[in-house]
């Protein structure tokens, strides 16, 4: 090991976190280096006087101090919400204001007679024809000439339409 | 009868007490968040000198410090609900305060007239206390000492802010690599190669005075 892979490890070799292969060679140049034997040793001094600063304590009034701010917090916390919950209920008064407003000025609307146009009545006849399910003319005209009628409508049906019409008027001569 | 409840109250309220110090961090947060409000008291209590020393070594002065370290447990009171309970209690309260610190020393830095050995020196000249002095120590070793207590902190005052914040996490409140990145929001080589100038840097400050 050489004196830059030495220091380049001394960080973990410090703070003992080194594999077990590494911390033998890192104490193997120690033994052999006097320079890096003293760098290591100047570290570890003054970190040991580092460590070994006094801990300076909380003054005798610090809790007091803490829990009036905390208070102080607590209270400014609690007004805050209430003015939320104002804003809140101030909000929904002005919702609630404005939606009757609305609803009022609608029935009013509703309440005012007003004419009503409507649309013309148009009646139309359907343009189904009805069948007709009387007797044909011819048997209408047979009937005062005396014939029965199921002769009559035999005739009908199988003479010229105009038969009865000319009898009729030869008849009347 | 009064009497009797008001006991009962009492030993109930030491109960409760004694089983949040028992508990863990994440233990204690839990209970909080359930509505036990003296868990926050617990938390303080656990805290408070921790974070104190680690503002008061980032900064060098003490009453500002005491004032952060306020500032810090408010912000965990209200924030608490939105801590991320997979991490550790103490990583958050740390970056909480090493943010602080931070904002404190980039205040400074804007306004030149407060230094920071200034500082120190001021609360050191008037009301240090002796802990580090043996008081079994003859009088001139005391002096020694003092003085030599004097250098090593304003040996770490020296330091680049980055690298001082990283020194204290790991040599004073003993912190891992990993949990200083992520209090520091740093990734773990950044750490590595800041902790080990730092610790090049001090001891080469420190070392003249060691002889």
């Amino acid at each position: 090991m050489d004196c830059r892979e030495f220091c380049d490890n001394h960080l973990a070799f410090v703070d003992d976190t080194l594999a077990g292969v590494e911390l033998v060679r890192m104490q193997l140049h120690l033994t052999e280096c006097d320079v890096c034997a003293q760098h290591d040793a100047t570290i570890r001094r003054s970190l040991m006087l580092f460590r070994n600063l006094p801990r300076i304590e909380p003054s005798a009034d610090f809790s007091k101090r803490l829990e009036i701010k905390l208070h102080e917090v607590k209270m400014a916390d609690a007004a805050a919400n209430h003015r939320s919950s104002l804003r809140f209920r101030a909000g929904v008064a002005v919702a609630s204001a404005v939606m009757l407003a609305y609803i009022g000025v609608s029935l009013r609307h509703v309440d005012t007679p007003q004419d009503l146009v409507l649309p013309p009545v148009v009646a139309t006849a359907t343009t189904s024809e009805v069948p007709t399910s009387g007797p044909a003319p011819e048997m209408i005209a047979a009937v005062p000439a005396g014939i029965p009628i199921w002769t009559a409508a035999l005739f009908a049906e199988q003479t010229p339409a105009h038969f009865a019409s000319i009898q009729l008027v030869s008849a009347a001569r | 009868m009064a009497i009797i409840a008001r006991k009962q109250a009492v030993q109930q309220g030491a109960n409760v007490r004694d089983q949040l110090r028992a508990m863990d961090d994440s233990g204690v947060v839990t209970a909080f968040l359930n509505g036990e409000e003296r868990a926050f008291s617990e938390l303080v209590e656990r805290y408070q000198t921790r974070l104190l020393n680690f503002i008061y070594r980032t900064i060098g002065d003490r009453e500002k410090a005491e004032d952060l370290v306020q500032e810090v447990f408010i912000r965990v009171y209200r924030h608490l609900h939105r801590f991320d309970r997979s991490k550790k209690f103490s990583t958050w309260a740390y970056t909480i305060a090493s943010n602080l610190a931070k904002n404190e020393l980039r205040n400074r830095s804007r306004n030149p007239l407060v230094l920071f050995q200034t500082v120190q020196k001021n609360w050191q000249d008037d009301d240090r206390p002796l802990q580090f002095e043996d008081s079994t120590s003859r009088p001139d070793d005391m002096y020694r000492k003092r003085h030599l207590r004097e250098i090593v902190e304003e040996s770490v005052a020296k330091l680049p802010e980055h690298h001082r914040n990283v020194f204290i996490l790991r040599e004073l409140e003993g912190k891992s690599y990993e949990e200083i990145a992520e209090i520091t929001d740093c990734n773990l080589g950044t750490v590595k190669s800041r902790l080990n100038r730092a610790r090049n840097s001090f001891a080469e400050i420190v070392a003249p005075y060691m002889e």
